[in-house]
């Protein structure tokens, strides 16, 4: 029993200081869910033929795609960000509002903000209507905001 | 439950060493030193003259009571600024443990060197400040900014046990140079609200199965009390 003390002593080290835990896995910063749907018929998802989305002075996310549900990342330092949403040759500005809270995750993801008491204005120019189908932005299973075009 | 296990593990081991140590005894009798013998971690100082972010002490002691037992103590304190990629914060705090050693290393007559095992219960009362972080999201359209925030976690505490296994050798008389290595697991912890204790004074990182390591090197001196025969 002796001799193998420091055998055990050994695999002990070896197993207990293996975890990694320094590389990051969970998931960070959810970004905002916008499905479309069709204004005449609210229960269908209704792609857009050309959509071009942009933050104000930034560049384009999405450019000329035809999509029916897109992913964007709300400024994390300020408590709105403003998108221009361009379908065709219409352009559309959304603003969205809402509180941030940062949450810790772990020791190598370090916090992750999530966005609390979402609302959104926007023009209606080719957007003609919007639903807030979670004002609690902390995953991105689901859609948070469905537009009606 | 796990804990449990370990726990057995330590017992059992301390039990089967029990059975082995009965050995004749010598007609020839020797004096052995039995006393309080205290000392100081070197590790702690060289690390902080080499990295300003760690500052710390530790006193270590220790009572030969049994033949081949020691009860130890290790006690001190760390001030130990960590930085992570998206978050950097410092652990400040004081620590105890206590326990047991039991010296496996048979002697020559007249010679009191160690290498030994054993275990320990270590508590530490801490406080963490999260000194800044940025807020982690993928992709580079929002990046977060550092946030300055120094938040102060106070009162908090943390429970481990820890087995040792290390040397001494009596280098000078009565003077013992001594290293121990120590695994650790957390029993419970006070976590601070919205942030984890990723590093505890005495317990070193929080790995992320609640199991740490450590080590010291020491140099400590035997204050002789009691003389028993051997």
């Amino acid at each position: 029993m002796k001799k193998h003390i420091f055998h055990i002593f050994i695999l002990l080290v070896a197993f207990s200081s293996c975890e990694k835990d320094d590389i990051c896995i969970e998931a960070t910063t959810p970004m905002l869910v916008i499905r479309f749907y069709d204004i005449n018929n609210p229960k269908t998802i209704k792609s857009v033929n050309s959509l071009t989305v942009w933050a104000l002075n930034k560049d384009s996310i999405y450019e000329n795609k035809a999509i029916d549900s897109i992913t964007i990342p709300l400024n994390l330092n300020e408590n709105s960000t403003v998108y221009k949403f361009q379908s065709a040759t219409f352009i559309d500005e959304i603003s969205f509002n809402y509180n941030r809270n940062d949450i810790f995750v772990s020791r190598s993801c370090g916090y992750k903000t999530i966005f609390e008491n979402l609302s959104i204005q926007t023009s209606n120019n080719w957007i003609k209507d919007n639903l807030i189908n979670n004002s609690t932005i902390e995953n991105e299973t689901s859609a948070h905001i469905n537009i009606y075009h | 439950m796990k804990q449990a296990h370990i726990l057995i593990f330590i017992i059992s081991l301390f039990l089967s060493i029990g059975g082995f140590s009965q050995q004749k005894t010598d007609t020839i009798k020797l004096k052995e030193n039995y006393g309080l013998r205290v000392g100081i971690d070197l590790s702690k100082p060289t690390i902080s003259f080499i990295d300003r972010d760690k500052k710390g002490l530790e006193l270590v002691g220790d009572i030969r009571f049994l033949r081949n037992y020691y009860a130890a103590v290790e006690l001190g304190y760390e001030d130990v600024i960590s930085t992570e990629d998206y978050l950097n914060f410092t652990s400040k705090g004081s620590f105890i443990k206590i326990g047991v050693n039991y010296n496996a290393y048979q002697n020559w007559a007249g010679m009191t060197n160690e290498i030994f095992f054993g275990g320990r219960y270590g508590f530490s009362f801490l406080s963490q400040t999260l000194n800044n972080y940025s807020p982690n999201v993928n992709g580079t359209y929002f990046e977060g900014e550092l946030n300055d925030v120094n938040t102060e976690y106070k009162d908090l505490t943390a429970h481990w046990l820890e087995f040792v296994l290390g040397m001494k050798v009596e280098t000078f008389k009565n003077v013992y140079l001594g290293t121990q290595i120590s695994i650790k697991k957390m029993i419970s912890t006070k976590e601070p609200e919205n942030f984890k204790n990723l590093y505890i004074p005495g317990f070193n990182r929080v790995f992320l199965n609640d199991m740490g390591i450590g080590f010291n090197y020491t140099i400590s001196y035997l204050i002789p009390i009691i003389k028993k025969n051997k």
